[in-house]
Order: structure tokens, then C-alpha cells, then sequence
């Protein structure tokens, strides 16, 4: 027989599930946020497989050559301190438009800022065994120009 | 009794079937050694199963027969009984005596290229597409492309099998047996091609929601031609043709050339496949779409729409720009 505390945690399970939810399909975010209550915000930030997507393009992009976990002041993304401002629309146009000639608005599709984005405002709250695990989920994946396969 | 036209349709159904066994991706059509090999080991599995079905049905039937004619007259000492259990017994060892020894000879057939001398050739999975590199013989460098494998005839390939995110799997059915390609591993698999042609290979590990569009086109030719296409691949990017291709070859270094490089020219992203000669292959995306200047175009303006879930992104471009750039891939032949 199944007692009441043992079908709560599976409707508390199958709850969770929506936080992994993910859109296929073409109904993306053309522009950047108006604000940091655009109502398209939550689908990012709220998101693990938004937030592990912008991981994976942050590889890719090769960001992580600059905001390392060791990189110091102003290039470490993880302390929680942001120069110009934490909220998802600053941090947005940090990355779109404040990396000089690397101009990401103008090389980077909006969705992926939109990812990179929620991704960026989500690593202060990562543990270390957390870093630890995406670095070893992301140790295969391409990173930057300088890739030359899997090792 | 079958009725003309039932017989007619039966005939018809089976001849569609053994069409069906001819095909570009399929074990029972071995286009190589490896694939030879496994195929004559499931054929002798399909005779010595065969032979074993027919004796448990004929014994089967036997004994049925038997109780029938000697009802309610059992007997301690039953010489008739004794002797068909022994054969059977005998026939079951040496059946399957018969099948592991064409295991470890199909084993052994496998494994029968490590020795010689191979063309080296390096395959990375990618949720959902694949990278291929050739070993130049006379540089020694790594020559890079995508979805698409070429093969010389009668020599052997030693491709090494690696994955960038989760586990997929490498099949040809025509040529040889499939092999995983696991994160953080390196997996061998040599391929001998014995009939030209073009096959095509498939992702055969689930890896996510685009696992069926993780195809590749298999090309085996003879080696001077072969030969002649690896040169080809070794050369940078052809300049545009006009001015049209000119303007798509600027637009394509900037939001594109984040991912894509082709070789020659300022784009030079890693995360996406080699567009240098991209034109040059059949299919685009990993066999979703033919190659045609209206399926690039179609993959750029919506490949959200085209293969949901793929890592190339929507990019906006504007119409002429969208135009200019297909023009431009469309060119790299």
C-alpha cells in the first residue's frame, strides 16, 4: 500500500520536472529584454536546460579564455559583484555590446544572448561540485578557435 | 488452395522484400570485409538455428504420433525414446560447437586488418552532426570536414571514434559493424570497402531529439579518385564568383563565422562543421536536407523549424543577406 507522504514526493518529482521543460521550435526571443521584468525572463532564468545551453555556448564562444574560475576582479563572473549593474537586462547589454571589437550583439544570435545571459546570472549560486560536474560534462565539447578535438 | 490473385500478391510482397535487403544501409548488402564477415556469420546463425527449429518441431510431432499409438501401454524400458533424446543431444553440441567457432572466426576476420598498414581517419559525434578528419599521408596534418565520408576501394580505414557531448554510435551498415562513441574514450574500427558506391551510415545511440537526423553519406571510390577529392579538401575556400557571393562571404564572417570556419577566409568558429568546401557534399545538417542552394538558404532562415532542438541557431539576417550568404556557401565547392 502507498501511504500519503510516499505520493507526495512523487507529485513534488514529477513537479520538478517542469524546470527542465524545453521548447523545440521556432518561437524565440528576436530582441533583447525592455527591462528586468520583461515577462520573457522566467523561461530563461527558470529554466536548467536554458541555463546549461548558455554553458555550452559560453564554451563554445570561447568566453571562458577571459572569466575562468581563477580570473581576477572585474573578469570573475562567480563573485556576485557586476560593474555595471546584476539585473538580466544590464547584464544582457554587458555581453551584447561592452566586448569591444568582439561586438557579440552584431556575431551572437539574440536567443543565445538570451542563454548566455541566464547562464552568467546563475554562476554565483554554483557550488564547487557543481562547477566540477559541468566542467567534466563540457571537457569534450569545443572550446574557442583554438579547438582541435576531443582529447 | 491460394487463389491466383492472393498468389500473385505474395509474390509481389516478397520480391519488394528482397529489394528492400539491396539497399544503401543495410548489413544484408556487405559492401566491405567487416560487413562480409558478420554477414556470413548471421547467415550460418540462420542455418543452425533453422536446422535446430525443424528437429524440436519434428520431435515434437514425433512424439504426439507415438502417444497416439501406444496409448496407456508406458513402458520402464523405451529403446525408440533413448535414441532420439541421444541424437538430439548430439545435435545440440555440435550446432552450437558449429556457431562459437563462426563467432571466433567472424571475431578474428574483424580484427584481421590491425596489421596493415591504414588510412587514418578521426570521427567526432556531435549532438547532431559528425566531424571527420583525414591524416594527410604527406603532411601529416589533420584535414577537416563533415557529414560526409569518403572511402578508397580496397583499403583499409582505421577510423578513430570520439564523442564532443553524450554517447552515440557509429554505423555503416555496409561496410561493418557499429561501434559506440563514448565521452572521454577513444574507440577503433577498421574498414575495408570492397564495391563502389554511395552507402549511408546513422547515429545508432540515442543521443537526443534530433537522433534521427544524425546521418552521414558514405562515398567509396577508386583510390586515385579518392586521391584527387582528399587534395581538394586540403585546399582553402574558393573566392567568391561574384559580387553577390563577395557581400555573403562578409556577412558569413561575422555572425557565422562565430561557429563555422572556412578555411582561408576571417571565419574561423570550432563549434560547428567545416564549411570550407561544404557545396561539395550531398546533404545538409547530417542528411536532413539535400544540398541545393534553396535547402542552405531554408537551413539559415529557420533551422529551428527545419531539425527542432539543433545547436545552429536562427540567426536574423536580412533577406538580401540571407541571399548573399547561400549564394556564397553555395559557391565552395
Amino acid at each position: 500500500m502507498i501511504r500519503v507522504p510516499q505520493i507526495v514526493l512523487l507529485a513534488l518529482c514529477l513537479a520538478a520536472c517542469s524546470k527542465e521543460a524545453r521548447s523545440l521550435g521556432p518561437s524565440l526571443p528576436q530582441t533583447p529584454p525592455a527591462a528586468d521584468d520583461d515577462p520573457r525572463i522566467p523561461a530563461y532564468e527558470g529554466n536548467f536546460f536554458q541555463i546549461a545551453q548558455g554553458g555550452r555556448y559560453f564554451a563554445w564562444y570561447g568566453c571562458a579564455a577571459c572569466h575562468g574560475e581563477t580570473s581576477p576582479g572585474v573578469l570573475d563572473l562567480a563573485d556576485g559583484q557586476w560593474r555595471h549593474g546584476g539585473g538580466f537586462a544590464a547584464v544582457f547589454a554587458a555581453i551584447a555590446d561592452r566586448h569591444g571589437r568582439l561586438a557579440y550583439r552584431a556575431r551572437v544570435p539574440a536567443e543565445q544572448l538570451w542563454q548566455l545571459t541566464a547562464y552568467v546570472r546563475d554562476l554565483p549560486g554554483h557550488f564547487p561540485e557543481k562547477r566540477r560536474r559541468t566542467d567534466l560534462d563540457q571537457q569534450a565539447e569545443p572550446r574557442a578557435a583554438t579547438w582541435s578535438g576531443p582529447q | 488452395m491460394v487463389r491466383p490473385a492472393v498468389k500473385r500478391r505474395l509474390i509481389i510482397a516478397q520480391a519488394l522484400l528482397l529489394a528492400g535487403c539491396g539497399g544503401i544501409q543495410s548489413p544484408l548488402h556487405p559492401a566491405g570485409d567487416q560487413a562480409g564477415a558478420l554477414h556470413g556469420l548471421f547467415l550460418l546463425m540462420i542455418v543452425v538455428c533453422g536446422g535446430i527449429y525443424l528437429l524440436v518441431v519434428f520431435g515434437l510431432l514425433w512424439t504426439l504420433w507415438r502417444a497416439r499409438r501406444q496409448a496407456g501401454a508406458a513402458s520402464a524400458d523405451d529403446r525408440p525414446l533413448d535414441r532420439g533424446l541421444w541424437t538430439a543431444a548430439v545435435v545440440i553440441v555440435i550446432g552450437l560447437t558449429v556457431l562459437i567457432a563462426g563467432s571466433f572466426l567472424a571475431d578474428r576476420a574483424l580484427f584481421a586488418a590491425r596489421d596493415r598498414d591504414a588510412l587514418e581517419i578521426r570521427v567526432t559525434g556531435h549532438q547532431w552532426w559528425w566531424r571527420i578528419e583525414y591524416r594527410d599521408p604527406a603532411s601529416g596534418r589533420w584535414i577537416e570536414t563533415a557529414n560526409e565520408l569518403h572511402l578508397p576501394l580496397g583499403r583499409t580505414a582505421r577510423v578513430t571514434l570520439r564523442a564532443a557531448d553524450v554517447i552515440h554510435s557509429f554505423w555503416v551498415p555496409n561496410v561493418a559493424g557499429k561501434i559506440d562513441m563514448i565521452p572521454g574514450r577513444r574507440n577503433l574500427i577498421d574498414l575495408t570497402p570492397r564495391m563502389e558506391g554511395w552507402f549511408r551510415g546513422q547515429c545508432t545511440e540515442f543521443c537526443g531529439a534530433q537522433h534521427a537526423h544524425m546521418a552521414f553519406d558514405v562515398k567509396i571510390e577508386r583510390p586515385e579518385v579518392f586521391d584527387a577529392w582528399l587534395v581538394a579538401q586540403t585546399r582553402p575556400a574558393l573566392e567568391p564568383a561574384d559580387a553577390v557571393a563577395a557581400r555573403g562571404r562578409a556577412v558569413f564572417a561575422g555572425p557565422c563565422g562565430a561557429c563555422h570556419v572556412v578555411r582561408g577566409t576571417a571565419a574561423a568558429g570550432r563549434a560547428g562543421p567545416d564549411l570550407t568546401h561544404v557545396a561539395s557534399r550531398r546533404s545538409i545538417a547530417a542528411g536532413t536536407l539535400p544540398m541545393t542552394r534553396g535547402g542552405l538558404q531554408g537551413w539559415i532562415a529557420q533551422p529551428q523549424a527545419l531539425k527542432p532542438g539543433t545547436s545552429m541557431p536562427q540567426v536574423s539576417l536580412s533577406p538580401a543577406d540571407a541571399d548573399a550568404v547561400s549564394a556564397y556557401l553555395a559557391g565552395l565547392r
